[in-house]
C-alpha cells in the first residue's frame, strides 16, 4: 500500500463525489488521474556545474467516456472544489442525463514491483549526483585530446500517481526514473563531429554505484565522436543492411510497434487493422512489448489508467498476434486490457502506447550475419525515427560501418533509411542470438505526448533497404 | 461576456504579477543577488472530430511558474505547476541553498536594463473574440472542415479535424526592476486524411494557425488543400538513386529554416556545435538569401514585446544577401560571444521569434515550370539533422517533374545533403511566404540534392 500525502486533501469519499460530478451528464465511464512529480536536474558544461534545477508538476486530470467520445479537463490544484469543477467541465461531453452508478472505491493492491532500487532519487544527496556528473564529464574529456566540448546532463524523477475510476478502482504507485547522458564534440583538422551516450531507467542510484560505472557513458560518447571524425559519407541506394544488436531496436518501435497500437487499428488507419492472424513478415520475426522488465525505462507497475500490465506478443513467426490496448480501444474492439494506456502527464488523456518493445532472439551468431553480406552497411548507433500509419517509416543512424566482403570496414556517418514496414518485415532474413536493448534514454512522441520507452533487438539482416547517403 | 472574461484574465494577471514581484523580493531577502520569476497562465481548448463524430474534447486552465536565482555568480532554477505561496517559497529557499553546489559562472546574470519594450497592444497579440468563442462554434468548424473533405470519394479514411485555441498571459519580474506582461491568443484548424486502400495508403493534411480568429482560413480552404495534398500522393512510383534539382514547398522550407535557426542560435555557437561557428561576416549563401528574425510584426505567431528574460524583441537580419550578419542570442550566449542579446531568450535557452526567409518574386508555378527534370519535395519524415556538420538526411515524399510538368508522386526515397551546401545552391525563391508558423519560408529551388531510391 502506497501512501502519498500529496493527495491527502482528497479522501476516497471526495473522489467518489468527483466521479459523480464527472458522470452527472451521463456517460459510460469516468476516471481521475492524480499526479505529483518531483524532478531534479544537474547540467555540466564548459568544465563547470552550470546549473541545478528542481521542478514540481502536480495536477488532476478528469476523463469522461461516453460511447467513443472522450471529455477531458484538468487542474493544477489538488483540491476538491477545483477537481469537481474540472469534472463538471469534462462531463459536458455526455448529453443524456441518466443515473449512473458509481461503485464504491476500493483500494487495490499493486501486485508487482518492476522498480529494482535500493537508493531512490530522493535518498541520494545532490552533491553526490554532482559527483557522478563530474565523473562522466572527466572520463569523456580526458579520453582524447580531440574532444573539445562535453555536456553532461543528469535528470531524476519521482512520480506519485493515483487513479480512481467509476468502476470502483483506487490504485496508486510511485515511479522512479533516472536519465544520465553525455554529448561530446570532437575536432580535428577543422572538422567537428558529435557523439552521444547515456543510460538510466526506473532504477535507483545504486545502479551506477554497483552495476554501471558512469565513466563508461563519457567514454562511449567520446568514442562515437572520434569514430565519426574518421567516417565517410554512407553510400546511397538499395542495399543489404545489418542492424547491430541493441540500438537497432528503434526499427521495431517505428516499423511495427506504433502501428499495432490499438487506436490506429480500431480507426482502421493502420496498415495492420485487417491483418490480425495474418502473416506479414518473415517466420524468423517474433516481436514482444513487455512493460514488466525490471528497471527498464518503459516499465511500470500500473499504466496511467490503473491497469496492471502484461507482456503482449505482437508478432509471432511473422503473424500479427496482438494489439496494445488502453481502456477505450479495448472496449470498442472487445479485446482484453493489456495495460498500455499511458499519458505524458495530468494534462493529457491516455492513449495506447508502447513500453519496452523488442524482436526476440534467433539462431545466428552476429559474425555469421555480417559474413553473409558482400556489400552493404552495418547500422550501429541510432538517433530516432518516424512512421506513418500507411506503414512508411524511417530511422536515422548516427554511426555505423560499411560491410565489404563479409567484414566491417570504414566507419560511416549519419544516414536515414526508409522503407515500407511490411516489405521490411518480409526482408528480415537472419536474426541473431544476441538480443540486447538500446540505451535506457529513449522517449517516444505521439500526438504531442512524450513517454519514456525502450526497445531492443538482436543482430538482424535486412536483405534490401533504401539507404539515404551520397552518390 | 467578452468583457467579463477579459476582466477576469486582467485581474488574474494582476495577482500573478504581484506574486512574481513578491517572490523576487523574497529571493533577495534570502541573499540571492539576482532573481527572475516568470509565470504563464491561460486557458486551452481543443476538440478532435473524426468521421463526423466528436472524438475528444479538452478544456482547462493552465498555470506554470519558473524561477532562476543567482548567488555569487552561481545559478539555480526551479519551476512548478503548484502555485501556492508556501510551495513557491520553499522552492526559492532550496534554490538559494542549491546554488552553492554549482560552480561560479562569470557569464551568468540577468540582462542589463535597457530601453522599454513596445506596447503589447501595438503588436496585436490578443484577440478578445477567441476568449468568448462558444465551444459549439469551435466544434462546428471542425465538423464542417472534415465533412467537406469526406465528400470527396478519393478520401478513404480520416485522422480527424481539430480546432484548438488558447488565450493567456506571460508575466515576468526580475530583481533589476523589470515587471511586465503581455496577453496573447492563438487558434488553429487542421485536418489530416488518408486516401487509397489499406495496403496502398497515402496520407497528408493541412492546417491554418493564427492569433486572430477572423484571420483563420475557412473550412473550405483547409479541406480543399488537405484533399489535394493527400490525393496527389496516390499511386507513387519509386525512382533511381540520383542527384537532381529539388523544389522545396513552403512547409519544407520551414523545417530547413528551423534547422538553420538551430545552427545560428548562440548556444550552438559557443558550444562549437554548429557548422556556422566563426563565420560572422562571411558569405554562407547565395546573394538572393536574406533571413530575418523579427519579434515585432503585428499579429504574427512569433511576435512578442519582450523575450523570456524581459529583453525587448527586435528585427535582426541574420543573413543579409548571403552574408552571415548575426547569431541569435539570449543574454548568456551574447556575453559568451561578446555580442548583444537579440531578444531571443526562450525558457532557459534560445528560441525564434518570426524567423523567415525573405520571399522573392516568382510564383510557385513559375518555379515548377523552370524545372527540367527533378523533384518537388512535399513531405519529410524522420530526424536526421546534425547542426555540428550541417548534414541533412530524411525520409521523403515528392512529385516527379519533367519539362515543368508534374508527372507522378514518388515515395520511399530519402534526401541527403548539407545545409551549408544547400544555402549556396538555392537558385530560385518564391513569393509565397505565409506566416502560418513562427519559422517559415516560401517555395525554393535547390540546384542539387542526393535522392536515394532504388
Amino acid at each position: 500500500m502506497i501512501l502519498c500525502n500529496h493527495f491527502a486533501n482528497l479522501s476516497l469519499r471526495d473522489l467518489q463525489l468527483i466521479l459523480e460530478a464527472a458522470l452527472s451528464q451521463g456517460g459510460d465511464f469516468a476516471d481521475i488521474f492524480m499526479e505529483y512529480r518531483h524532478y531534479q536536474a544537474v547540467t555540466m558544461e564548459e568544465d563547470i556545474i552550470k546549473e541545478t534545477g528542481e521542478t514540481i508538476i502536480q495536477g488532476i486530470g478528469i476523463r469522461v467516456i461516453s460511447g467513443e467520445k472522450t471529455g477531458y479537463a484538468y487542474t493544477n490544484e489538488l483540491n476538491f472544489e477545483k477537481a469537481r469543477q474540472a469534472a463538471l467541465t469534462a462531463a459536458t461531453i455526455a448529453s443524456s442525463p441518466r443515473p449512473i452508478e458509481i461503485k464504491p472505491l476500493v483500494t487495490k493492491e499493486v501486485l508487482s514491483n518492476f522498480y529494482p532500487l535500493k537508493i531512490s532519487p530522493n535518498q541520494f544527496e545532490l552533491d553526490k549526483k554532482i559527483d557522478l556528473v563530474k565523473e562522466v564529464y572527466a572520463a569523456c574529456l580526458r579520453f582524447d585530446s580531440k574532444i573539445i566540448r562535453v555536456k553532461v546532463t543528469l535528470g531524476d524523477v519521482l512520480q506519485w500517481v493515483a487513479i480512481a475510476n467509476s468502476e470502483g478502482l483506487y490504485i496508486a504507485d510511485i515511479r522512479p526514473m533516472i536519465r544520465l547522458t553525455c554529448v561530446a564534440i570532437a575536432e580535428d583538422k577543422g572538422k567537428r563531429e558529435v557523439g552521444f551516450a547515456g543510460t538510466g531507467g526506473r532504477i535507483g542510484y545504486d545502479y551506477f554505484l554497483e552495476k554501471h560505472p558512469v565513466r563508461l557513458i563519457g567514454e562511449e560518447a567520446a568514442q562515437e565522436a572520434l569514430k565519426l571524425l574518421e567516417a565517410i559519407e554512407p553510400p546511397a541506394g538499395e542495399m543489404p543492411v545489418v542492424l547491430a544488436a541493441g540500438h537497432s531496436g528503434v526499427l521495431v518501435h517505428e516499423a511495427v510497434g506504433h502501428l499495432l497500437e490499438a487506436d490506429f487499428n480500431r480507426k482502421k488507419t493502420s496498415i495492420f487493422w485487417n491483418k490480425l492472424g495474418q502473416k506479414v513478415g518473415s517466420s524468423l520475426v517474433r516481436i514482444i512489448d513487455d512493460p514488466t522488465i525490471p528497471g527498464f525505462r518503459g516499465s511500470y507497475n500500473l499504466d496511467d489508467e490503473g491497469t496492471q500490465p502484461k507482456p503482449v506478443l505482437l508478432i509471432d513467426k511473422g503473424v500479427v498476434t496482438g494489439f496494445l490496448q488502453d481502456r477505450l480501444s479495448s472496449k470498442i474492439m472487445k479485446q482484453p486490457l493489456t495495460g498500455h494506456g499511458r499519458r505524458q502527464d495530468f494534462t493529457c488523456f491516455p492513449l495506447p502506447r508502447m513500453s519496452n518493445t523488442y524482436i526476440d532472439r534467433g539462431e545466428h551468431t552476429p559474425e555469421e550475419i555480417i559474413k553473409s553480406v558482400k556489400k552493404g552497411i552495418y547500422a550501429e548507433k541510432f538517433e530516432g525515427g518516424q512512421v506513418e500509419d500507411s506503414g512508411k517509416f524511417t530511422f536515422t543512424i548516427s554511426s555505423g560501418h560499411l560491410i565489404e566482403e563479409g567484414r566491417l570496414t570504414v566507419p560511416i556517418k549519419q544516414a536515414t533509411l526508409i522503407g515500407m514496414n511490411i516489405d521490411i518485415l518480409k526482408a528480415i532474413s537472419m536474426v541473431g542470438s544476441d538480443l540486447a536493448f538500446s540505451p535506457q534514454t529513449g522517449t517516444c512522441s505521439k500526438e504531442g505526448q512524450e513517454v519514456p520507452v525502450s526497445d531492443g533487438c538482436p543482430t538482424l539482416k535486412i536483405e534490401k533497404m533504401t539507404v539515404g547517403g551520397q552518390l | 461576456m467578452t468583457q467579463e472574461r477579459e476582466n477576469n484574465l486582467d485581474k488574474e494577471i494582476k495577482d500573478l504579477q504581484s506574486l512574481a514581484e513578491n517572490l523576487v523580493s523574497y529571493g533577495r531577502s534570502l541573499g540571492a543577488e539576482e532573481i527572475e520569476v516568470a509565470v504563464a497562465t491561460g486557458r486551452e481548448f481543443s476538440v478532435n472530430v473524426r468521421l463526423q463524430a466528436i472524438e475528444d474534447l479538452t478544456e482547462a486552465n493552465f498555470r506554470y511558474l519558473s524561477m532562476k536565482i543567482i548567488k555569487d555568480k552561481k545559478v539555480a532554477s526551479a519551476s512548478s505547476s503548484d502555485l501556492s505561496l508556501e510551495t513557491l517559497k520553499d522552492l526559492m529557499r532550496k534554490a538559494v541553498k542549491r546554488a552553492e553546489l554549482a560552480n561560479k559562472d562569470e557569464w551568468a546574470g540577468l540582462p542589463t536594463p535597457t530601453e522599454p519594450y513596445p506596447d503589447p497592444a501595438s503588436l496585436c497579440l490578443y484577440d478578445p473574440e477567441i476568449a468568448c468563442l462558444e465551444p459549439r462554434k469551435k466544434i462546428e468548424l471542425a465538423f464542417e472542415t472534415e465533412k467537406i473533405a469526406l465528400a470527396d470519394s478519393r478520401i478513404t479514411n480520416s485522422h480527424g479535424a481539430s480546432f484548438g485555441s488558447s488565450e493567456g498571459a506571460y508575466i515576468l519580474a526580475n530583481s533589476h526592476g523589470f515587471s511586465g506582461f503581455y496577453k496573447a491568443t492563438s487558434c488553429s484548424l487542421s485536418l489530416s486524411l488518408q486516401a487509397g486502400d489499406t495496403d496502398n495508403r497515402v496520407e497528408d493534411g493541412w492546417f491554418s494557425s493564427k492569433r486572430f480568429f477572423q484571420e483563420l482560413d475557412p473550412p473550405e480552404a483547409i479541406a480543399k488543400k488537405a484533399v489535394e495534398r493527400t490525393t496527389r500522393l496516390l499511386k507513387p512510383q519509386k525512382i533511381k538513386t540520383q542527384s537532381i534539382p529539388v523544389i522545396f514547398e513552403p512547409s519544407q522550407t520551414a523545417w530547413l529554416l528551423g534547422f538553420l535557426f538551430t545552427c545560428v542560435a548562440g548556444t550552438s555557437i559557443y558550444h562549437r556545435a554548429s557548422f556556422l561557428v566563426d563565420k560572422l561576416g562571411e558569405k554562407i549563401a547565395t546573394s538572393q538569401i536574406t533571413v530575418i528574425d523579427d519579434g515585432l510584426i503585428p499579429g504574427k505567431l512569433g511576435s512578442r514585446p519582450f523575450d523570456s528574460e524581459g529583453v525587448p524583441t527586435r528585427k535582426t537580419i541574420v543573413i543579409d544577401s548571403g552574408i552571415l550578419r548575426n547569431y541569435l542570442c539570449n543574454t548568456y550566449a551574447a556575453r559568451k560571444l561578446n555580442l548583444s542579446s537579440t531578444g531571443n531568450a526562450e525558457g532557459g535557452g534560445i528560441g525564434p521569434n518570426n524567423f523567415y526567409l525573405v520571399p522573392g518574386e516568382l510564383s510557385p508555378e513559375e518555379i515548377i515550370a523552370s524545372l527540367d527534370r527533378g523533384l518537388i519535395l512535399v513531405k519529410t519524415i524522420g530526424h536526421g539533422l546534425n547542426p555540428v556538420t550541417g548534414d541533412i538526411s530524411r525520409g521523403a515524399f515528392g512529385l516527379w517533374v519533367e519539362k515543368g510538368e508534374i508527372l507522378y508522386p514518388v515515395s520511399e526515397i530519402t534526401i541527403a545533403g548539407n545545409l551549408g551546401e544547400i544555402l549556396n545552391q538555392i537558385e530560385l525563391i518564391g513569393s509565397d511566404l505565409k506566416f502560418e508558423t513562427s519559422v517559415c519560408g516560401p517555395t525554393i529551388k535547390v540546384a542539387e540534392l542526393t535522392v536515394a531510391g532504388e
